[in-house]
């Protein structure tokens, strides 16, 4: 593998980290609880790290993606109360995704959010229907790093530098009531879920697989779990402190996608703003992408269907109705009118319920000495796994009064 | 591991992916067959298809997936098994142990052309 691919590989990484949940709740944790939230961020990427590195050691050597594991290890009960939990969160989040772009199409062009919602279900449908695999994958990560605007406008304004760094530490802001303290703990918990979501650890890693990865693969799956990872949640951490210096002090709550866009509009001008709101499109968009194409991979992966886009889409016939049909339903629950606000905040809570079951058979499988021999799980890698295991489970096991207490963190 | 080694059924066997001689996925293996020869059980078949869910889910989880799916069961012989290891590796193609029915229903729905 030469240094343009892994530095394509790790710039796609970077690209296409950012999604609509984790723009949401970044600007709204920096603007609510100014840099108070930024370790949570660092603790859940480090977690995301640990599992993607996983998934694609185990796709590399023992070429099992995430679903095949789970039905295996969890058994055909558990297992489908997996696949039928991560097919509903992982709808949501599409429908939130596509959602997302058609609002912000609507703020670049002015058209109406449904036609611009239903050109973007053209335009995605007509690139998993043309593109094979790594194209798809480097167009839309590639694209979405235009995000890099937000660490571009961050520098621009010229933060209190020591102020982010020590957000960097665990802590709870001083004086919070208890009311206070609950909403804190909810954007906690969304924010891991936002940037742990499973589908990136099934699209990952069946990623891995359609692109026939093997032991020569491992190092660039390394690499680009850390570098890239680490690099793309910079990109969250920017927007979160962006948000923070601007509209914290202003009280402005950045309740709509497109608001966090304003960040790049200030110290750059109109340009900041198209180049925040293109970056905002092509990240949002890519995500839609891979949770639909999770949603494909996890149904062909648990009933044994042909599955990929390295195959033609005739070539593997369920797996393409199944894309197809899982966006059309996501269009048509944006065509209801719900407030994507709404879908973002239950895509949340969807995802951290079903991340025990997912990363479960992942630890499993990745210390399995049968199966992946000299590449099974290290003491680092085991201890972290196990760690983070502990960490989803109790933030799977506080979502739900959380979210109910606080009406979904509004307060 | 090879088909003659002795395997755990439910740890070795079950829930995994089946592939055909020219690897591509062609089912789960959701439930086996046994038979008793020389005072031992055997594995006689392997059985996939959603009929073969019976007594693996509640019995309302399997009608209403019988109702969707259909209770269809479809027999792989043992002997058309090259390897078990992290799949079920066939020497046969899928249409030949009727592994492809359902994938070629699908494929008359699909137009052909426009990709790369």
């Amino acid at each position: 593998m030469n240094l343009l691919e892994i530095t394509l590989g790790i710039m796609t990484a970077v690209g296409g980290f950012v999604d609509i949940s984790e723009l949401v709740f970044a600007a709204q944790a920096g603007s609510n609880y100014g840099y108070a939230l930024i370790w949570v961020f660092a603790l859940a990427t480090i977690g995301i790290m640990v599992m993607s590195e996983m998934s694609g050691r185990i796709a590399a050597v023992a070429k099992q993606p995430v679903f095949n594991l789970i039905r295996h290890r969890l058994g055909l009960k558990l297992g489908l109360v997996t696949l039928i939990a991560s097919l509903v969160s992982n709808l949501i989040t599409c429908a939130a995704e596509i959602g997302g772009t058609a609002i912000i199409l609507h703020l670049l062009t002015g058209a109406p959010m449904l036609l611009m919602a239903v050109a973007m279900l053209a335009v995605l449908i007509a690139t998993i229907w043309i593109l094979p695999f790594k194209w798809i994958e480097r167009a839309y990560g590639l694209l979405g790093l235009v995000m890099i605007v937000f660490a571009v406008a961050l520098v621009k304004i010229n933060p209190p530098w020591g102020a982010i760094a020590a957000g960097f530490v665990p802590q709870v802001p001083p004086g919070l009531s208890t009311g206070g303290m609950i909403r804190f703990a909810y954007f906690g918990v969304a924010i891991i879920s936002a940037v742990m979501f499973p589908y990136e650890v099934y699209f990952y890693s069946s990623g891995g697989i359609e692109e026939k990865w093997g032991f020569k693969d491992l190092p660039i799956n390394r690499l680009t779990c850390i570098v890239g990872f680490a690099l793309g949640s910079l990109l969250s951490i920017s927007i979160l402190s962006g948000s923070a210096q601007l509209f914290a002090p202003l009280h402005v709550d950045p309740q709509l996608p497109g608001s966090a866009a304003l960040q790049a509009e200030l110290p750059m001008g109109r340009t900041g703003l198209v180049l925040a709101l293109l970056g905002m499109l092509f990240a949002v968009a890519g995500a839609a992408i891979e949770t639909c194409l999770a949603n494909a991979y996890s149904l062909a992966q648990f009933f044994g269907w042909e599955w990929g886009r390295h195959r033609k889409p005739w070539e593997a016939p369920r797996f393409t109705i199944a894309w197809i049909l899982l966006f059309l339903l996501a269009f048509a629950i944006v065509a209801t009118g719900v407030d994507v606000m709404r879908l973002v905040e239950y895509a949340v809570l969807f995802s951290v319920l079903v991340l025990p079951l997912t990363y479960l058979p992942l630890l499993l499988l990745a210390s399995d000495r049968h199966f992946m021999r000299a590449h099974r799980n290290g003491m680092l890698a085991n201890g972290l796994g196990w760690l983070y295991f502990v960490v989803i489970v109790a933030a799977a096991v506080a979502a739900v009064p959380l979210f109910l207490l606080t009406s979904g963190g509004q307060g | 591991m090879s088909p003659r080694d002795r395997i755990q059924l439910v740890g070795g066997l079950l829930d995994l992916p089946i592939l055909d001689i020219e690897g591509r996925y062609c089912g789960i293996v959701d439930d086996v067959e046994l038979e008793e020869a020389d005072d031992e059980l055997r594995v006689k078949a392997l059985l996939v298809g959603p009929g073969a869910y019976r007594g693996r889910l509640p019995a309302w989880a399997f009608n209403l997936l019988c109702r969707v799916a259909g209770a269809r069961i479809t027999r792989v012989p043992w002997d058309a098994i090259e390897r078990v290891t992290g799949a079920v590796v066939l020497t046969v193609s899928a249409a030949t142990c009727g592994l492809h029915r359902s994938e070629d229903k699908a494929r008359r729905l699909i137009p052909r052309g426009g990709a790369m």
